[in-house]
């Protein structure tokens, strides 16, 4: 009877040892079986109480059952040890991440890289020209002689000098005939920069604003480049096949000049507030370079031919991220700057 | 200007309705802006471009432009011009001394170009005929009588501003002159103007009459009584007439069209129609009296010309010389071809066609922008040139965000106010000649001013404020040129950080390492108050001084309102490029294992910690492969650091006799030169 029942313990043990998932579970099935009041541990203080014969046959059987029993145990812990218990693994994935501090560009230099890259990759270097200009490079080189009335359209701030000589530049078409003083067309050069005008503010209207201008001069350069050149930047910055349009216009620096619109995103063209009605909205001012601001530059008169333009990047990083006040690139507000 | 779409309508002969005239004249000609009902009337406005008043703010020079671009001749051109004045017997003394100023030479041009004179008697003012009245309103004039109505009428119709005055308020003869300075008259708006020298005055023998080409005045004007008057048809000087109305503040429809200059020749053509109205309109038995032409110098056509082949070089298309032609004959251009060459005869009221370039302007746009198709440009395979500048500035921006610095903008201005604040003194600062407002009488010379504006806004939301901004200040330093400088400025101010210096020293440490330099500090007595007089460093970068980093002087900070300790940093773009590694070499990564060693130690209050450093690396020679600081702290007066010194050799692993042998070496040194007490 009772060999059976050492045979029976031992069955049941091992197959729970073999269910057990952790360490706690095993050591649960090691006191059942093996604990003080464990079922084997009882049979095996009871040995004492059997007739010698009994204790001859069984208490081998008990004691060497009781080894396989550790030793199933010993085993099945060597397996537990290599497993994990996923379930006490678990963490709160949705609890906040520690916070990493980035810092964040000003749009303004958001927009100036992309217009950058863009031109870039179609071969346009990048050139820089000062902040506080002379009559000449900002006015007279661009065929903007004193009392034309283009001077009043962009009102100047003036410096206090000896001459009364220095003003704050009004377009960074200024750097136009500085560039060409010291390079040789060919070329293709963008211009980007701070400009000042003392007109009065409003909410698109600054004291302060950013332009990136450009210029190709070379021996056949036409109308036709210029509109590819223009189209395709337009295409690339707003990351849509956007319909353009060409149509006349007047500066004093391009001969001919152009206006450049694009059908309005907001509408597709059906007419809305945005583009008054009209379907287009007007982005870039430019047109075939004055023969006038070639010679101020020294080039022979009808030697080269060149296209150049105003991009106002203010304006282009308004549009993309629908900002309403041109004062709020100046304000250094975090609270602003951290959208970005 | 506001258009009478009936009258363009009538005038051009076009069979467009009102939008689709809007849409073709807006890809050919000008920017259509609006429109708007008024009774049987449509009000068309078109933004004129400034090289075109001399012809287009007229109905007749926009019809002239609507048959061009719908491909025709403007032929209604006859019926407008003018019949033959009959010309009368009796001449009106008209003269004119327009001579430059002696005093300060006035350019030397002719003010007045061409003066019309005529005197017409028998004249009944009354209303003028509806259909006029409706025509006027409906470009935007208010109706008046017959008489004013009519010169308004002409001037709408042909581009010529005319005037009339009561000739029985005058002395009967016409003098144009300068103003006496400080000579007084008091125009239609019922002002009185103070004129000055450079102002031209239409006078008689005693006084003046009207300010030349921009207003009447009122004293000679035409009343209900009116019953003879001297109508005037005249060509100013744009140049004059632009500074007259600019230093007086008027701007009228004749001012708006001669500072756009307008062609002499077209001042008898006016004349001439309205003496053709007042007959019909200005009372039965009108009759001209007296009609004087002075106009010394006649304008006549030029000639230029122009290559075909420019032509399509410069547009990109392939525009055959036939077309080229016709286009410009629409325009009233007279043109013979010979070969590739076209020969254009220019009329005089196209005085913006004076290049080839302005021709070919009149053919793309006529031709139509919208024909020219796009073709990439044909050029050699050419990198630009780096602006290296501007690639390091770059570089800076992604350095300081990945360090968690935002990126600021400030205006180039800040005021006295600032300047005063800040104690920078007024020496070197440029002062705007005509700002705004106070807070643009300066131009920048330092960075500082308006980045505390930055603090002080955002401590309001943020406790702690990391930005950073490049951008230029200016210097005047007497020099032919002004002095622009690019500086990269950085500024931590954080509520919890009383030493936020060493924050931003890391900061510009990681820069240096970036760009493939190590940076030095020297301490630094600052010049201005904005500084704190003993948190200042020089920044040293491969032994160039490149700007400085410190805490804001804390009395300057609570001036902006700012609580918190601020620190700064400026550093010369140009100089950080000067000294910046082109190239970086890679170093061997050691074969043999180091090992690291604290040393803790008492120091006396004045020891720094550069000099603990440098006597370590001194003592330890090439075996020292690091110093870090980790710990310092004081106690009961005593400051005490803790470094951990990392020990190894490229050439073998070494024993910890050796090892011990170095650390005993630094630590004698520290006692010794630098009295410290190393804790054992």
């Amino acid at each position: 009877m009772l060999p059976k029942k050492i045979e029976e313990i031992k069955a049941k043990a091992i197959s729970e040892i073999k269910k057990t998932a952790s360490d706690r579970a095993l050591f649960d099935v090691k006191v059942k079986y093996l604990g003080r009041k464990g079922k084997l541990t009882k049979i095996l203080k009871g040995l004492k109480n059997l007739s010698e014969k009994e204790r001859k046959s069984v208490g081998p059987l008990a004691n060497q059952t009781r080894q396989e029993i550790e030793k199933a145990i010993a085993n099945r812990k060597k397996e537990i040890s290599g497993k994990i218990d996923w379930g006490k693994e678990k963490i709160d994935i949705t609890l906040p991440g520690k916070k990493q501090e980035l810092g964040h560009l000003s749009p303004i230099t958001l927009v100036n890289r992309e217009a950058e890259q863009i031109f870039s990759s179609m071969g346009f270097g990048i050139a820089d020209g000062p902040e506080m200009e002379t009559d000449f490079y900002n006015f007279d080189s661009l065929n903007i002689p004193k009392d034309h009335p283009a001077r009043d359209v962009m009102d100047t701030f003036r410096v206090k000098t000896k001459n009364n000589d220095l003003l704050l530049r009004t377009h960074v078409s200024a750097i136009q005939v500085r560039y060409m003083e010291k390079h040789k067309p060919p070329f293709r050069v963008i211009m980007p920069g701070r400009v000042f005008r003392n007109e009065a503010t409003d909410s698109s209207h600054g004291h302060t604003f950013y332009q990136l201008d450009g210029m190709m001069v070379g021996k056949d350069v036409s109308a036709a480049n210029y509109y590819a050149l223009i189209d395709e930047f337009l295409k690339k910055f707003f990351e849509r096949d956007i319909k353009t349009r060409m149509r006349p216009s007047f500066f004093p620096f391009t001969e001919p000049s152009f206006e450049i619109d694009f059908e309005c995103l907001l509408c597709s063209g059906k007419g809305c507030s945005v583009c008054k009605q009209s379907g287009w909205v007007e982005i870039i001012p430019g047109g075939m370079i004055n023969q006038n601001v070639l010679v101020a530059a020294g080039y022979p008169r009808n030697k080269y031919q060149g296209c150049a333009w105003d991009i106002g990047i203010s304006r282009l990083a308004m549009m993309k991220y629908k900002i309403d006040h041109i004062h709020l690139f100046h304000e250094g507000d975090l609270r602003f700057i951290k959208q970005f | 200007m506001k258009y009478s779409y009936t009258w363009l309508k009538e005038l051009s002969g076009t069979k467009l309705s009102p939008e689709k005239l809007a849409d073709l004249l807006t890809m050919h000609s000008f920017e259509f802006e609006e429109m708007k009902k008024e009774g049987n009337e449509t009000q068309m406005v078109f933004d004129i471009l400034a090289n075109r008043g001399h012809d287009a703010l007229s109905h007749i020079g926009m019809a002239r432009e609507i048959c061009a671009v719908e491909g025709r001749k403007f032929a209604n051109g006859d019926s407008i011009s003018i019949r033959e004045i009959e010309s009368p017997s009796r001449r009106l003394k008209i003269e004119i001394k327009d001579s430059p100023r002696s005093s300060s030479g006035g350019a030397g041009k002719k003010l007045c170009w061409r003066y019309i004179g005529a005197v017409i008697e028998n004249i009944k003012v009354a209303p003028s005929p509806k259909w006029m009245q409706e025509r006027l309103l409906v470009s935007g004039v208010k109706p008046i009588n017959n008489i004013v109505d009519i010169t308004n009428y002409v001037m709408l119709e042909t581009g010529q501003p005319l005037h009339a005055f009561d000739a029985s308020k005058t002395t009967g003869n016409i003098i144009v002159r300068r103003a006496k300075k400080g000579e007084k008259l008091k125009l239609l708006d019922e002002k009185e103007y103070e004129l000055g020298e450079s102002d031209l005055v239409i006078a008689d023998s005693q006084k003046a009459l009207a300010l030349a080409g921009v207003m009447g005045g009122i004293e000679s004007s035409v009343t209900r009584k009116t019953k003879k008057i001297i109508l005037e048809s005249a060509n100013f000087n744009s140049t004059n007439i632009r500074k007259t109305r600019t230093a007086h503040n008027v701007i009228t429809e004749s001012s708006y069209r001669f500072e756009r200059d307008i062609d002499p020749n077209l001042a008898e053509i006016g004349a001439a129609r309205a003496i053709e109205l007042l007959q019909k309109y200005g009372g039965n038995d009108v009759k001209l009296a007296a009609y004087t032409d002075v106009y010394p110098k006649k304008l006549k056509s030029w000639q230029i010309k122009l290559s075909a082949d420019y032509v399509n070089s410069l547009l990109g298309e392939k525009v055959p010389v036939s077309r080229i032609k016709n286009i410009l004959e629409n325009l009233g251009l007279g043109v013979k071809i010979s070969k590739n060459i076209l020969n254009c005869e220019i009329p005089t009221r196209r005085l913006d066609l004076k290049t080839q370039e302005d021709l070919i302007e009149e053919i793309g746009r006529i031709y139509g922008y919208e024909n020219i198709s796009a073709k990439a440009p044909c050029v050699e395979l050419q990198t630009p040139m780096r602006n290296e500048k501007r690639i390091l500035e770059d570089k800076l921006r992604d350095i300081l965000i990945g360090s968690g610095f935002s990126e600021v903008m400030n205006y180039s201005f800040y005021s006295q106010s600032d300047i005063e604040k800040c104690g920078l003194g007024i020496e070197g600062h440029f002062e705007v000649a005509n700002p705004m407002n106070p807070n643009q009488q300066y131009m920048r010379r330092s960075m500082i001013p308006n980045l505390l504006k930055n603090i002080e806004l955002n401590l309001k939301h943020f406790d702690k404020i990391n930005i950073f901004e490049i951008g230029r200040k200016y210097r005047d330093e007497k020099k032919s040129s002004p002095t622009e400088l690019s500086i990269l400025t950085g500024v931590l101010a954080d509520t919890k950080n009383e030493n936020p210096f060493f924050n931003l020293k890391g900061v510009i440490e990681a820069i240096s390492e970036r760009l493939g330099c190590t940076s030095s500090y020297e301490i630094h007595k600052p010049k201005y108050t904005a500084w704190h007089a003993g948190r200042v460093a020089e920044i040293f970068i491969k032994g160039e001084k490149v700007g400085k980093i410190g805490e804001i002087n804390p009395l300057v900070c609570k001036r902006y309102g700012i609580q918190s300790r601020v620190a700064l940093f400026g550093i010369s773009i140009a100089k950080l490029l000067d000294v910046s590694a082109k190239e970086k070499t890679y170093s061997p990564i050691g074969k043999f294992p180091s090992v690291k060693r604290d040393i803790s130690m008492f120091v006396g209050e004045k020891t720094k910690y550069a000099d603990i450093e440098s006597k370590i690396y001194h003592a330890g020679g090439k075996l020292v492969l690091g110093v870090e600081l980790f710990d310092i702290f004081e106690k009961e007066g005593e400051k005490s650091m803790a470094l951990r010194i990392e020990i190894g050799s490229r050439e073998k692993t070494l024993t910890s006799a050796e090892i011990d042998g170095v650390m005993k070496k630094i630590i004698s040194k520290l006692e010794k030169d630098l009295r410290v007490k190393v804790r054992k």
